[in-house]
């Protein structure tokens, strides 16, 4: 009897959570997905139908997504680069008087709009920021804003803060005893970092990875400010299907592929990361 | 408190300590946590380190260990300086208070974790065997799979030990070892520590508050406050002749007196208490002699002490007797614990062996008796 | 120079480069969020008159592009009538087509542009103007030209605001060639200032003057002329500075010498930077006007014909065209403008250079084939 009332109360108490997620998240994909099966409107739009043509056409979004899946997985493997040091440094080098500091100043940015950061980011990388100051000390012709280099830095930059925390609270956690025992066994900082950080740090990274890896699948600001509309993502097909051509069948095909695609790797990505019974000690955060 | 060594050695050569400390100074900042210390262990002995919290037995550990270097003085492996050298290149292992095996791995992995790091790393096939035999040594055969999760307090104890031995160390060091254990298993594992010493025959360096731990295991312990050592010798040394109160109260249980020296010489001290009782007593071996006027204190273990009632004759060889009356008395199966209020000497605590229960057997809470010791039973000692 | 003195000149210009709010907004739909929050808590808005009782109500919501009104206008018509001017800017009539069309954004007034104006009738989201309610509005004062496209059925939907044209402003300090063709805008893209040109974000104007290059309809959408426009595109694309119809910035910094440019945005960079030359191609390009619509979704329908009206008054307007730099239909208007900017050579071209242009068409908006051109330009 009290189990019942009890998984009533459960029930009351997601009840919330579920309608929020059904009329936020499922009910629109759904949407799209019978979007997704019809045709374009003479005027623009979605007349239905039902009819594979929207998907078949896929193909000629093709180059956006190769571009989304060699830049999503470059700009995190960058953002990662970035962090982990800057983590680890935050983690277990500075101070925690220091630290605290330290690691509002990485949210600091997050105070203000992504937008404006960007084209702050603009500024500095057109020609007369950094080009300019290279001229100064007498390095000519650097091009950088409107090229990938720029988006990839625009991405690190946007993206770095999602990707320290996480990695910081994983090496946090690494107890100091650990690396003492290492040290004890015989193994250098270096073979002790190698052996015991990075490993017990590994689902902070895999979960700051993910995170950073499906936003970026999805962006389209970072190549539109900083690489001048001349870098392609899937991101920015969606905007221009739905907000230009307003072709919102094929629209909708286009984002049900991205969120299969997205699903896909995801899952082969967490079954590689989280083999079962391998790593149950060391919980996601 | 001036810091006593004892030289346990019979030989000078100083390739027989397999550690040694010349006036080690270790400092934080402003805290002195070992101060100007000297000690000696010599190769394949039980010692421990004992003393309360923020005595600096835990960083005369870690400078052992290579975790610190110290401020001033020298830390030796047989009679080699090891200052400068880094944890990872010393021929010392450790058992971590919280055991710290490593979560990411599994029980044979956390073994062959230190024979892994050597360069050229052994084959696959002796690392195998290896483990093996360890995990026969601390008595876990079988377990080279399980998950660190999977085992219980007393299981990773052993793993930890196993995964220090396997390196064969010159020195093992165990930093609180068994606190994290329950009472039973805490007996056990004391035991098995002291039999795989003997077995495996190199140096155990203990470190321990619980000064049951230290006397049950050790072959010669360090007693330590404030930064420095106050007494090293054996068990018995320790409890017989312990050089001052501090010793005498941390080793075992004491009776007190003290007052003003009356009469010193070079062997033994009389004192008068504030209630006019003069007790005489002989110093403790390697203890500090008296002078006239200053304060002084009888130490009488309860054990020593005897009780009688007041019908029965005084027992020979008693040359001290006092009156009192019992407030309590609690069996302890192998002996009977007598608590005794004296109008001139306050509580006094009294320990009988079960064979000599012929007499005590009647006694009771509210009874007058009498009792007394044999003068050269108490020790004479600053009233530190 | 001295490139200290260089430097210091660049921070300085930063201090006048802007970020247009058009880019800003469009982007990331800033404007509509801000519209749908203003309209929700009128508390926010600092409403003065809100309980001032009238007819019209106390709000308008107008949806219009960036810098194309005078802020005092808008002001004044608060102070005459107590209605407060939700002010929504968009990125392209694309966008502002497909948020009326996707509904939930309920504008009262929209400037939109003549080639959108049959969609949105045959869409359902416009009605006939109730001429009676704009009495500023005087056919008979604006070229039929003009208003060609508002009239469906013999009924006007749409009144004109502002018209204009689709061209290119030159550097002429960095580029010394005597631009006059859309051959040359891509030709000396290719070859003599590669990564120097912005060509828009957009494919009504970027795919229509390449179309020009090889001398067809701005508003072509065969296939076979198509395919040439898209080679040319692809093949200019590495020479591009940026695909992006916020150009003003980088045209300012010197990082970009050349940009298809509107009339407006010609005006604004010459007065600042006389440098910079505004060109029509002489193959022709586009010509359009902007109109002033009510969506049959509109709620405040009184406060949105008096805003019309109100924007629709020579003086108004007339105060208008002096800040933005686009020209106006109105003939009253053009009678209040000093004689400089009717003899401007930007805003009124000579008569040579504006007979080849061509109003926007319909059929570009929704054309499959020119998305798809787009589409693979950008991706390339």
């Amino acid at each position: 009897m009290a189990k019942k009332s009890s998984s009533y109360v459960t029930t009351l108490l997601l009840a919330p959570m579920a309608i929020w997620m059904t009329a936020l998240l499922i009910l629109p994909i759904l949407v799209v997905l019978v979007y997704s099966f019809g045709e374009l409107a003479e005027m623009g739009g979605y007349k239905p139908a039902f009819t594979l043509a929207q998907y078949a056409n896929l193909p000629a979004r093709l180059t956006a997504f190769k571009n989304t899946l060699v830049l999503a997985p470059a700009g995190t493997l960058a953002a990662f680069l970035i962090a982990y040091p800057l983590a680890y440094y935050l983690a277990r080098t500075v101070e925690p008087r220091r630290r605290m500091i330290l690691l509002t100043l990485v949210i600091v940015p997050f105070w203000t709009s992504f937008l404006i950061r960007t084209y702050a980011w603009m500024f500095i990388l057109g020609g007369r920021g950094i080009p300019a100051l290279l001229e100064f000390i007498g390095i000519e012709g650097v091009r950088l804003l409107n090229t990938p280099t720029a988006v990839l830095i625009g991405i690190v930059y946007g993206y770095l803060p999602l990707m320290v925390f996480p990695i910081f609270v994983s090496l946090e956690k690494v107890d100091e005893s650990l690396l003492e025992a290492s040290n004890d066994l015989g193994a250098s900082p270096v073979r002790t970092f190698l052996q015991v950080t990075l490993p017990l740090s590994l689902p902070g990274v895999a979960t700051a990875c993910m995170i950073v890896f499906i936003l970026l699948m999805g962006e389209f600001l970072i190549p539109a400010l900083l690489g001048g509309g001349k870098v392609f993502f899937i991101g920015n097909a969606l905007v221009d299907l739905f907000l230009q051509s307003r072709n919102w069948p094929f629209g909708s095909a286009v984002a049900i592929t991205l969120v299969v695609v997205m699903l896909v790797i995801v899952s082969l990505y967490m079954r590689m990361i989280f083999k079962p019974g391998k790593t149950q000690d060391v919980s996601m955060i | 408190m001036e810091p006593k060594n004892t030289d346990l050695s019979t030989t000078n050569n100083h390739g027989d300590f397999d550690i040694e400390f010349i006036n080690v100074t270790k400092h934080y900042g402003d805290v002195v946590a070992l101060n100007d210390t000297n000690l000696k262990i010599p190769r394949g002995s039980f010692h421990s380190l004992l003393g309360p919290s923020g005595c600096g037995k835990t960083t005369s550990l870690r400078l052992i260990a290579g975790f610190e270097q110290p401020t001033s003085g020298d830390v030796r492996h047989r009679g080699v300086s090891m200052v400068g050298i880094p944890a990872y290149k010393r021929p010392v292992n450790m058992v971590f208070q919280h055991y710290a095996p490593f979560p990411h791995l599994n029980v044979e992995e956390n073994i062959s974790y230190g024979p892994r790091q050597r360069s050229p790393k052994p084959p696959k096939q002796e690392l195998k065997k290896l483990v093996g035999e360890m995990l026969e040594l601390v008595r876990l055969p079988g377990f080279q799979n399980r998950r660190i999760w999977q085992l219980s307090g007393g299981q990773l104890q052993r793993i930890v030990l196993a995964r220090a031995l396997i390196n064969r160390p010159a020195v093992l060091l165990l930093d609180e070892p068994l606190a994290a254990l329950d009472r039973k298993l805490r007996r056990e594992m004391q035991m098995e520590l002291q039999s795989l010493q003997r077995e495996v025959g190199i140096t155990f360096v203990l470190v321990t508050h619980d000064q049951e731990e230290a006397l049950s295991m050790s072959d010669t312990i360090s007693i330590m406050r404030d930064g420095g050592i106050v007494q090293t010798g054996t068990p018995s040394e320790l409890y017989d002749t312990p050089v001052d109160r501090y010793v005498a109260d941390f080793v075992g249980e004491s009776n007190f007196f003290s007052g003003i020296v009356s009469a010193a010489d070079s062997a033994q001290a009389t004192i008068q208490t504030k209630t006019e009782i003069s007790l005489t007593a002989p110093y403790p071996e390697g203890g500090k002699h008296l002078t006239i006027g200053q304060r002084g204190a009888i130490a009488v273990r309860p054990e020593m002490v005897l009780i009688w009632p007041l019908t029965h004759e005084q027992p020979k060889d008693i040359d001290f007797s006092v009156k009192g009356r019992i407030t309590n008395r609690i069996y302890l199966g192998h002996q009977a614990e007598f608590r005794v209020v004296t109008d001139s000497l306050g509580e006094i605590l009294a320990r009988i062996p079960k064979t000599a229960e012929a007499v005590t057997r009647d006694l009771a809470p509210g009874d007058e008796i009498l009792l007394g010791w044999q003068w050269n039973f108490g020790l004479a000692m600053p009233d530190a | 120079m001295d490139p200290r003195k260089k430097f210091i000149e660049t921070l300085n210009s930063y201090k006048k480069g802007s970020i247009s709010r058009r880019e800003f907004l469009g982007k990331t739909g800033l404007g509509l969020a801000t519209a749908v929050m203003a309209m929700n808590m009128p508390g926010l808005m600092g409403l003065r008159q809100a309980n001032a009782a009238s007819k019209l109500g106390n709000r308008v919501s107008l949806a219009t592009w960036p810098n194309y009104h005078d802020p005092e206008n808008l002001k004044k018509f608060t102070e005459k009538t107590g209605v407060h001017i939700q002010h929504n800017v968009f990125g392209s009539n694309e966008e502002m087509l497909a948020k009326v069309q996707a509904g939930g954004s309920p504008f009262d007034v929209m400037v939109i542009t003549n080639y959108t104006i049959s969609t949105y009738v045959k869409l359902g989201l416009l009605e006939p103007l109730d001429l009676s309610k704009l009495p500023n509005f005087i056919e008979a004062n604006h070229e039929q030209v003009f208003i060609g496209e508002a009239k469906i059925g013999g009924k006007i939907y749409a009144v004109p605001k502002n018209w204009g044209t689709t061209g290119y402003v030159v550097n002429t300090k960095k580029i010394k060639d005597k631009m006059t063709t859309w051959k040359q805008f891509w030709d000396l893209t290719i070859t003599k200032y590669s990564g120097r040109t912005i060509v828009h974000d957009y494919q009504l104007t970027a795919i229509g003057n390449a179309l020009k290059y090889f001398g067809y309809s701005f508003n072509s959408i065969d296939p076979k002329e198509l395919a040439e426009a898209e080679k040319l595109m692809i093949k200019a694309k590495p020479h591009l500075f940026a695909i992006s119809s916020d150009y003003q910035p980088a045209m300012r910094n010197g990082d970009a010498w050349m940009s298809i440019c509107w009339t407006g945005d010609g005006s604004q960079l010459h007065r600042d930077m006389p440098e910079i030359q505004y060109v029509l191609g002489k193959e022709g390009g586009e010509l359009w006007t902007d109109f002033f619509a009510i969506p049959k979704s509109a709620e405040h329908l009184e406060a949105a014909y008096a805003l019309t009206n109100f924007l629709l008054d020579p003086a108004v307007n007339a105060a208008e065209v002096k800040k933005h730099g686009y020209p106006a239909t109105d003939k009253l208007t053009n009678k209040l403008l000093p004689k400089e900017m009717l003899d401007d050579p930007i805003m009124y071209p000579a008569k040579e250079l504006l007979d080849p242009l061509e109003f926007g068409a319909a059929a570009t908006l929704t054309s499959p084939l020119r998305a798809e051109v787009m589409a693979r330009f950008k991706a390339a």
